[in-house]
């Protein structure tokens, strides 16, 4: 029928096209095309480890603990651990601490670490221990440990050679039990033992063993000895009764033995993570404290939220104060620290910091009877061989290769001393290339980041939501015991926490992309997107509308 | 608010309200609305509804009245049952978007209540913005009384949907919108009966997409807009028809027109909206003085019910129409309306237009006397309209 024959009956009620508007392919006329293009969230960037941490508190959303377990596990065998302890940096790069407030990510891996103590992996095929590939780890601290996890996972022997009784190094010599307790620690080693790892205690590098006997036995060792040595002040009276080293002075408390020569006027001079543990446990064992500090608040290492807890259970800080003397009675014993005032100068030091001088003529007595020092530790560079011996500590790459034959190091030992979630990832990065030089495996990839900015979200579909709280333990019941300080949280709240997660370059089937399209050139397949790039006009409406910038827009040329 | 103490009640309620429960009960699926006054109620009521899940609706709010019709012209395109409200200026803005439903045969329902159009800024009642917005295409309805809103809205739908059109019912700013009147509150069940869920004929479809709207070359236009007028002479039937089946369910009826005390009338008054209740007051009193006086009541504007208006007004001597609305340089709309349809008539009457509560003056029973005794004594209309209550 000619189109002009029409009647009126023949019309439709309003004008509508003859024909599907698909034959009218718009996606010709596209400068500029869409693509799903996900990028990296700045929790997982800032990770030391570079735990998916999106991924897992998505899964954590979606209920799936077991899943969302099993992700922290790909980085970190330990997330009951560094929930607890772990200075959380993905926290303070986090696009939503822009926003409101940061998510509490360490309180969902602190509630997915505690999840998975009680949770049987299952066994992977790879974890079959081939007898013919033994590994000596020395040192059973944070690398150590994660270099064992990582090397059962593949099937490789594992025995763990370890001066003290116990197992956890730092984490069960240096860190108080109110920040992390012995059970927690205790059920993360237990499990590690249940996948066959072997611990042998009581054996000292150069006392028992030399690393030379050990390549013989084994057919790698991995070095993961720490940095253990405290620092010596280098002022007079040093020797005198009552100065205690900083991490021994731990140690002791950790092993519940009686401290000599501990009095009942602390002083600690230091500003960093050890200074503040020794700080709060000298509090708990009934001591009144001060830290001595050369800089200010600002410039501490420490972590923050540490510091801030050590005030108000009654530390005192004096900061801008650096120890010129110890002063010591005639019998020896110390009875106070001759200090002078500092001013930070314009100059900055290699830490990045403003330097600080001292004040002339503002030398000053404070009174005390012990002395702890706090001003960072070394690497015991002397049970070792000189090959493999850097500038001030252990020289290896960055996945642990020395210079010795089928000797790798990691952690603290190589970097100097870092952080516990630091050594976690030293010690997986080695399990990796001990893989690769015992089984040839294939070294992972570097991970290329492209990181999301929180200029790059759409806010427009953020609510402000508050951040979940700590419950924490009141300071009063803190006193002169060292029960966990933090408790933990219901699973609703985790939940919830979960729920305000913007979760930054990854998709999680929001639908604005397809809502929104004008063309509706997107489709929805097996809960995945699809671009019809035949209609799609390149408006952008979808890169614009996803909240979370997973979709970029690119020119048509570099298609 | 609990649904037992809405449905099947009578209740007390505002015009306005009346307008939401009407809705309510229509299952309108989606709302888009701008506030204005008077009609803001209609909307806020919705939104609570909305709100609070009684109405499963999706409630779109907008920067306008324009966006508000464009909203409802998108969603009634998807097939949705869909509506808005608005007023005066808020219409006005409308306009553009007003002739897209229609050209879309799109069965949206629109509230205005009838406020005067500034400057001089009012908010109170007169005609002219729902009928500068004549010759859109709309349906047009006027009421008279809160029950007849609330019976009005749920017919709108069903009068919409089963001709393509879309429908606007009109109230009077204040003298209905905010005046509580005892209401009858149908039962659910009922309304499901008489107003099944909208199968619509033509909708966005995925899975057969077509362009809707687009250009249309002069071989083809015509033809489409004949239909539209084919369809506004099928909604004059379908609203009778609607209108007996509503009786059937619920007891009350309307007609598209009124005709009161008519019969043997030599004066039969012409009025639409709230001053039909004040007419019928003194239609009542005049009678009882022997006077043959009737009272003919426009409740569907557009489409016009020529034939029935024939009928009754061709039988009296002289018709005043009252108008509460004015066509600048002419007369009262309602007026010409009536002369258009009876010119070609061989017998005629004489036809008296009144203009009248402008700006929502009040029009009280002491005009409709007037107009009552003027037109009585009057031998022809001096005048193409006269001007009731003005201070000259």
């Amino acid at each position: 029928m000619k189109k002009l024959d029409l009647k009126v009956k023949d019309y439709p009620e309003l004008a509508v096209s003859w024909e599907k508007t698909l034959i009218n392919k718009t996606g010709t006329w596209r400068t500029f095309y869409p693509k799903y293009f996900p990028k990296t969230p700045p929790c997982n960037y800032y990770c030391p480890a570079n735990e998916n941490i999106q991924k897992y508190i998505a899964l954590t959303l979606k209920g799936a603990l077991e899943e969302a377990y099993l992700t922290i596990l790909e980085k970190n065998p330990f997330p009951s651990i560094t929930g607890r302890v772990c200075y959380h940096p993905c926290e303070t790069g986090c696009n939503r601490s822009n926003f409101d407030e940061s998510i509490a990510i360490h309180m969902i891996e602190r509630f997915l670490g505690d999840y998975g103590l009680n949770f049987v992996e299952p066994k992977r095929k790879s974890e079959k221990i081939d007898n013919n590939k033994k590994v000596a780890i020395i040192g059973s601290g944070p690398s150590g440990l994660s270099c064992a996890y990582y090397l059962l996972l593949n099937g490789i022997k594992v025995t763990i050679l370890e001066r003290e009784e116990d197992a956890g190094g730092i984490l069960f010599y240096g860190i108080p039990s109110y920040r992390l307790p012995k059970e927690i620690l205790k059920s993360e080693i237990e499990k590690l033992t249940k996948r066959g790892a072997k611990f042998i205690f009581k054996k000292e590098l150069g006392k028992d063993f030399s690393l030379v006997d050990l390549t013989k036995e084994y057919d790698a060792v991995f070095l993961a000895i720490g940095a253990q040595i405290e620092q010596e002040l280098g002022i007079p009276n040093e020797e005198a009764k009552g100065v205690l080293m900083g991490l021994d002075f731990l140690k002791e408390v950790n092993l519940k033995r009686k401290i000599k020569n501990f009095g009942k006027n602390v002083l600690v001079i230091g500003g960093g993570n050890t200074a503040i543990d020794c700080a709060r446990v000298a509090l708990r064992k009934g001591a009144k404290v001060k830290i001595i500090y050369r800089r200010t608040k600002e410039e501490m290492p420490a972590v923050k939220e540490e510091v801030e807890e050590a005030i108000k259970e009654g530390v005192e800080i004096i900061f801008l104060t650096a120890p010129v003397k110890i002063i010591k009675n005639k019998r020896g014993e110390v009875r106070g620290l001759e200090c002078v005032k500092m001013k930070l100068s314009g100059e900055v030091d290699e830490t990045g910091r403003r330097k600080p001088v001292p004040i002339r003529n503002s030398n000053f007595i404070i009174k005390g009877d012990t002395i702890i020092k706090a001003i960072g530790e070394r690497v015991d560079l002397s049970i070792l061989p000189k090959e493999i011996i850097g500038k001030k500590t252990i020289f290896a790459d960055e996945y642990g290769k020395t210079n010795m034959e089928k000797v790798f190091a990691g952690g603290d030992c190589v970097t100097g001393p870092k952080t516990v979630v630091e050594a976690i990832a030293y010690g997986r990065k080695s399990a990796y290339l001990i893989l690769h030089y015992l089984k040839n495996y294939e070294i992972p990839k570097k991970e290329s980041f492209n990181l999301v900015s929180y200029e790059n979200l759409n806010l427009y579909y953020f609510e402000k939501q508050k951040r979940i709280e700590e419950n924490k333990l009141p300071i009063n019941k803190r006193k002169r015991n060292f029960k966990e300080i933090i408790t933990a949280v219901s699973d609703q709240e985790i939940r919830y926490e979960a729920s305000r997660c913007f979760s930054c370059g990854v998709c999680n089937n929001c639908d604005n992309c397809y809502v929104f399209c004008p063309d509706l050139a997107i489709l929805k397949k097996n809960g995945e997107y699809e671009i019809l790039y035949d209609y799609c006009k390149g408006c952008g409406v979808c890169a614009h509308e996803c909240p979370r910038n997973v979709i970029s827009m690119f020119f048509e040329e570099e298609k | 608010m609990k649904e037992s103490l809405i449905y099947g009640k009578k209740k007390v309620v505002t015009g306005n309200h009346a307008v939401s429960y009407g809705v309510l009960l229509s299952k309108a699926e989606v709302i888009a609305a701008y506030p204005i006054t008077p009609q803001t109620q209609i909307v806020e009521l919705l939104s609570e509804f909305c709100a609070s899940g009684l109405l499963k609706a999706k409630f779109i709010k907008v920067e306008s009245e324009h966006s508000a019709m464009a909203a409802c012209v998108g969603a009634a395109a998807t097939g949705c049952r869909t509506f808005t409200a608005t007023s005066a200026h808020g219409l006005a803005l409308m306009h553009e978007m007003l002739h897209w439903a229609v050209g879309g045969r799109l069965p949206i329902v629109l509230a205005n209540v009838n406020r005067a159009m500034g400057p001089g800024w009012s908010v109170w009642t007169d005609q002219n913005d729902s009928l500068s917005q004549r010759d859109v295409g709309f349906v047009q309805f006027y009421c008279e009384s809160n029950q007849e809103v609330l019976d009005t809205t749920i017919q709108a739908f069903k009068i919409a949907e089963t001709c393509l059109i879309p429908v606007m019912l009109v109230l009077d700013a204040f003298v209905l919108s905010h005046t509580s009147e005892p209401v009858d509150i149908p039962y659910q069940e009922d309304v499901d009966k008489f107003l099944p869920p909208y199968k619509p004929k033509y909708f966005l479809d995925v899975n057969d997409p077509r362009a809707f709207g687009g250009l249309t070359s002069p071989d083809h236009y015509y033809e489409i807009r004949y239909k539209i007028e084919e369809a506004h002479r099928k909604a004059l039937k379908v609203s009778e028809e609607v209108d007996n089946e509503f009786y059937q369910i619920f007891g009350r009826k309307y007609g598209v027109v009124e005709s009161y005390q008519c019969e043997d009338a030599k004066l039969i008054l012409v009025t639409s909206g709230t001053i039909t209740g004040t007419a019928r007051q003194v239609i009542d009193e005049e009678r009882s003085k022997g006077k043959r006086v009737g009272l003919l009541k426009i409740r569907l504007f557009r489409p016009s019910p020529i034939s029935q208006i024939k009928e009754i007004l061709t039988k009296a001597e002289k018709v005043a129409v009252i108008d509460r609305n004015i066509s600048f340089g002419h007369s009262g709309i309602f007026c010409q309306e009536i002369k258009s349809i009876l010119y070609n008539e061989i017998r005629r009457p004489m036809v008296f237009g009144f203009v009248i509560g402008l700006g929502g003056r009040d029009v009280v029973p002491d005009d409709i006397r007037e107009i009552i005794d003027f037109t009585y004594k009057a031998d022809y209309p001096e005048e193409m309209v006269y001007f009731r209550g003005v201070r000259l």
